[in-house]
Formats: C-alpha cells, structure tokens, sequence
C-alpha cells in the first residue's frame, strides 16, 4: 500500500526530481527514500494515507463482512471472508417472513421518537433555565442532573421494575392492568430521563450563546415569557435543538439494558428491536444468515443519520460532553 | 398562541378556557426571574425523581436489608452493611463473586478463591482499563487522520463515527457471528495463530478479549471525536513556532499537542471509563454472563436467576455505583493539577 502510494507521489514531482538526480539512475523506491530524506513531509503524508485505509478498513470491514454472511444461504456458513458462499440476497425477505420483524422496527421508532420528543420539551425548559436565568442553587442542581451519568441502569432498575408492574387505577382504561409492563412507557420513561442529562447540557450551551438583546427585544414587544422561548430562543438555536434531538434517538435506538428487560420480548408487547435480533435464535435451530440480514436492516435508519446529520453528531458530543 | 393580543384587549370576548390560560400566564410573567428558572426546571426532576432519585433511594434501602428467600416477603429485616460485606469477602449468595479474594501472608500476598476472570470486580476493571487504554490511542489516531485536509473527509469522517451509532445488540451480533465457529473465521484465524481456544465464546480469557475488541471498535469514534475538538482549538502558529525551533515531530506532539489536548482528553477517558464500568449488554449479546461476568451482568443475574437475592441484587448495584464514583474521584484528584483542569 505504501509503495503504490508513494510511486504515484513520486511520478507528480518527477520532472522536478529528474532535474536535481540526473546523474544517479535509481528504481522508484530508492528514489522515493532519498526524497523522503530531503523532505520528511512525504513520510507524513504517506503515513497519514496509511493510517487513513486503516481505519477505513478496520471500522467497516464488519459491515461488510455481515453483510456477506447475509448473502449466504443457510447450511453453507462456513469460512466466510471476502466473498459469501453463494448468493442469496432473499434472505432480507426472509427477515420480515419468519419473524415480524417490521413489528419490532415500528416499536423501536416510536420509542425512540416517543422519547426525543420528550426530553427536547422538558430539557428545552430546563435547559433554558440553566443556560439564561440566574437562581440560587444553579450549580448544584446542575451537578445534580450530572450524577444520574454516574449510576449504572442496574442501580435503577430493581425499584423501576417493582413501580411497573405495579397496578395504577388512573392507568387501567390506557393499558388494561394498569401497568406500565410492556407498554412503551415503560421504555420511554427510564431513557428519557437517563438521556436527558446529555440533552440539557446541549441545549444549556446553545442557548446560553443567543444574546441578550434578541430576547428583550421581544420581550419589549410584548411577548410573554413562554412565547419569546418558544418563538425566538428555540427557533435561534435550532442546531442546537436538532443535534440534542439526534444525540437523543441514536441514544435511546441503541439502549440495551431497559430495552432487553423491560418487555417480554414479544412485538405486540412492545418489544423493540433488539429483541428482534435475539428472535432468531430459535430453541432447535440459530437462523445465522437471518440474524445477519436483521443487524443491516436494524443499523440502516442511525447509518442514514449518521451521513446526514454527523456535523450534529460532532457539535453535540463535543459540546456535551466537554460542558459536563 | 393567541394570546399576545388578548392580554392588551383584557380578553373580553375570549371563552373561558381562554381567560384561565391568560391568568396562567399573567401570574408567569410577574413571576420573579428565579421562581421562574425553578418553574421551568420542574418537569424535567419530576421525571428524574420519579426514574432516577427515588429509585436510588429505594436501590440503596433495599440493600441495607436482608434476603429472604422463602416467605411472602421478598425482603428481611435491616442487617446494615451486611450484604456490603459480604460481597467484598466473596460470600454473598451469588452465582459468580463479586470480589472473592483473601489475604495470604506470601507472595503476591493475596490468594483469589475464584480466577481472575470469574471475579466481577477484577473483569469489570480490566476491561474498562484496557478498552479506555486502546481507545485512546486509536482515538487519537483517527483524530489527527481527521484532523487533515484532503479530499473525501467527510465520508471518512462517517465510516469512523458509524461503530459509535450502532445499536449496542448489533454490535454483540456482528462480533458473535465472527468468532461463532461455525459461522465465522475469527475462531479458525485465531486458532491458528495459537491465541484461541476450540470455542472462544465459551472461554473466559478468548471472550474477554472478543469483547474488549468489540467495544474498542465502537468506542474509539467517540474519543476520536472529543481529541479532535480539542486538535482544533490548538493554535496552528505554535507548530511553526515549534518547527522554526528545530522540535521534531515528536516533541511537537509532547510539548504543543498532549498538554492542549489534555482536558479534552480527561473528559474524554472519563465519560469512557464510566460507561466501560456498566457494560452488559455487549456481554449478554455475545458470549453471555457466565463466560464474562460483569458487575452490571451480576446485578442481573441476581435479580432474575430466581434465588430471590433482591437484597444482595440491590448492595451489588450500589457498590457498582461507589466504584464509579471512586474512579471519578480518582480522574478528578489526580488531573486537578492539569493545565485546563478537568472541567
């Protein structure tokens, strides 16, 4: 790799090389070593060329690789490298036939949707609070929303499923029993308030940067309180609000913990996606190919955020993460 | 909302609905600036009293008590810090140990009563240690790559970030499949190398490894991205500065990059190390609980293995969280003195 990289580096600068060796008759290699000697920069780059293909490859020959074990049929899975063992691309049919798995997909999406949607409105308000308002007790409530990053889900979880699959009166006309078990709330509750602290450092940092004068000038306008947020502060930093919101779904997909024990596993119950994955390993045969084609189909929906929205992606882990 | 216009008309011919909601925000605009800020904080701890502190709470009181095994009752009595003991003596009702060492007057003056790799506590640390260790330096390879101009950065820039946005479940999937030996060629690959066993999945030391290298794969792109913001901040003068000085390349990353980059770093390692501290669901997605047991995987186990150690579920989960702080307070005491500070 190195040496095709640096031939062809060498043959952009070779007339000027020809007219300072004229005298010495060297192969493309040497040439290239004696010019990396003169002038290390070429070292560099072709380091950094080096580097660049590497992690190119590491991070998705994976994807690649699944995706090749997708495109086998079953009972020829063996010693799958670069190529599959025949070709059958029925397999991404095969998905949604043996298992519903579109089921879990919806699940998933509403749960994710559900749930952003839950801490952009709540973590928008506290956000604001954080970011323009001045109060006592700022800084500790602050450090107060940051130690819930502390605890792992398992410190949460033995309360959180006891509260669950207790009865509520008030909820029995929504789910039946009256527990929040297998509906989606039992999901969405716990990760939007275990994501939501990420949130409301983004929002914090995108609204403590509009200034002052926008808000009063609304204010003077006659604006309430409520309508200069939701009206001038909210639409000012709507990168901030989008990327808070992409951090937040990509999240909230992704969980495991409270996605994997929270249902029952099955999609009518509300079981999202991951359950989906681990259906196909079924009590008397593994459906390998199908587990395959199930984990492309599961990663397109972040793979077509990740594309579009990855400046958002960037700018809010920086932000997030370097506030906190 | 409608309502602007209302309030200078004093809102006649509104309806009543109306007229309670210009009240509403009648008394909100005379509210004063910090009744205000508590206002607008409200929704958001309601949901975190009632998903995170209350269950802390009741998490930590739960602990303090007794298991009871048989009965109605799933919990005893208060026994303190009983269970506290005894899952740092290794003498708690669980299926694998927490901790499960004693003290041995000879060399290396502790004796482990299970393997390394069966003690929560020891598995938990060396996999945050080593990953944490591993994602940093690749993460900082794959900054300075993205740190460059050239021609298609932006699709490189997605081909790193995609591990980090890929569903935890996935993950465990696609490094399953590769080292299943039926499947895939990890197993054969590192078999012939001499690194693995016959079923690496099934094998603590192969497992442990299969995971560290799943989740470096995912984990780098997020250092990668914290050691690129800080890259950027630093002022590119300083490096001709340094080049003009005659510092080599590697000096210029000693003394201008390391020390730049450092706070950025720190958080970085921080967040890493923390969420290294809780993982479970790459481990129950490939080679299980019982292969690698984790301290989440423990709390877990205790809580539906069906023995009924509520008690002993809740002091593991608790401890999980003091071992975390500890290591936070570790980050925070020994890098208080970095230039930049933590945070």
């Amino acid at each position: 790799m190195t040496d095709t990289q640096s031939r062809t580096e060498t043959d952009d600068t070779a007339v000027f090389d020809d007219a300072q060796n004229a005298e010495l008759d060297r192969g493309p290699f040497q040439q290239w070593a004696a010019d990396s000697i003169e002038n290390p920069e070429r070292v560099y780059r072709a380091m950094f060329y080096v580097a660049a293909i590497f992690f190119l490859f590491t991070t998705l020959f994976p994807f690649y690789w699944l995706l090749m074990v997708a495109l086998t049929p079953e009972g020829q899975l063996q010693d799958i490298v670069f190529t599959p063992n025949g070709f059958n691309p029925g397999a991404f049919v095969e998905v949604f036939q043996t298992i519903p798995f579109h089921w879990y997909m919806f699940n998933s999406f509403v749960i994710a949707l559900a749930s952003t949607v839950l801490v952009l409105i709540i973590g928008s308000l506290a956000g604001y609070a954080f970011g323009r308002l001045e109060f006592p007790g700022k800084v500790p409530l602050m450090l107060l929303v940051l130690v819930i990053s502390f605890f792992p889900p398992a410190a949460f979880f033995i309360p959180l499923n006891d509260l669950f699959n207790t009865s509520f009166f008030l909820l029995e006309p929504i789910t039946g029993d009256g527990t929040l078990y297998n509906t989606p709330g039992a999901m969405v509750l716990p990760l939007s308030a275990i994501f939501m602290p990420l949130a409301i450092f983004i929002l914090t940092t995108f609204y403590a940067q509009i200034p002052d004068g926008l808000e009063d000038a609304a204010r003077v306008e006659g604006t309430t309180r409520l309508g200069a947020l939701f009206r001038v502060i909210i639409p000012l930093s709507a990168p901030g609000v989008a990327t808070a919101g992409v951090l937040t779904f990509i999240a909230v997909y992704n969980e495991f913990f409270f996605s994997f024990l929270m249902t029952d596993g099955q999609p009518e119950n509300w079981a999202p996606i991951l359950e989906g994955i681990l259906a196909y390993q079924g009590q008397y045969e593994v459906l390998y190919h199908l587990m395959a084609a199930a984990s492309i189909i599961g990663v397109i929906p972040v793979a077509i955020l990740v594309v579009i929205a990855q400046e958002k992606i960037v700018s809010g882990l920086t932000a997030g993460a370097l506030k906190e | 909302m409608a309502t602007d216009t209302d309030t200078l008309t004093g809102g006649d011919a509104t309806p009543d609905r109306d007229r309670t909601g210009n009240a509403v925000i009648n008394r909100m605009e005379n509210l004063s600036e910090a009744t205000y800020a508590y206002l607008l904080l409200l929704p958001a701890f309601a949901l975190l009293t009632l998903i995170a502190f209350y269950p802390l709470i009741s998490t930590f009181i739960t602990s303090l008590r007794e298991d009871q095994t048989r009965g109605a009752e799933p919990l005893g009595g208060f026994v303190g810090v009983d269970n506290y003991v005894d899952i740092l003596t290794g003498n708690a009702r669980l299926a694998r140990q927490f901790l499960d060492v004693t003290v041995s007057a000879s060399f290396p003056f502790v004796d482990l009563g299970t393997p390394f790799l069966q003690q929560a506590l020891f598995v938990t640390l060396a996999f945050a240690v080593i990953s944490v260790v591993f994602e940093t330096v690749i993460g900082f390879g794959q900054a300075y790559v993205l740190d460059q101009e050239f021609r298609g950065r932006r699709w490189v820039r997605v081909a790193i970030i995609l591990p980090w946005a890929v569903p935890i479940v996935i993950q465990g999937m696609i490094f399953f499949l590769m080292f299943q030996p039926e499947v895939g060629f990890g197993s054969d690959l590192m078999q012939w190398l001499g690194i693995f066993g016959p079923n690496p999945l099934a094998d603590s030391q192969d497992a442990f490894i299969i995971i560290l290298v799943a989740d470096i794969w995912k984990s780098s792109a997020f250092m990668a991205l914290l050691i690129l913001a800080g890259l950027q901040s630093v002022d590119r003068s300083l490096y001709d500065v340094a080049r003009v000085a005659g510092a080599s390349p590697w000096q210029r990353f000693k003394l201008i990059t390391l020390p730049l980059v450092m706070p950025a770093l720190l958080v970085a390692m921080l967040f890493r190390t923390m969420d290294a501290m809780r993982v479970y669901g790459l481990i129950e997605s490939t080679a299980g609980c019982t292969t690698v047991p984790s301290l989440t995987c423990l709390v877990v186990e205790a809580m539906f293995g069906g023995t009924r150690i509520y008690a002993t579920a809740a002091a593991v989960a608790f401890a999980t969280a003091l071992v975390i702080g500890l290591i936070i307070s570790v980050y925070v005491v020994f890098f208080r003195d970095t230039e930049g500070g933590l945070y």
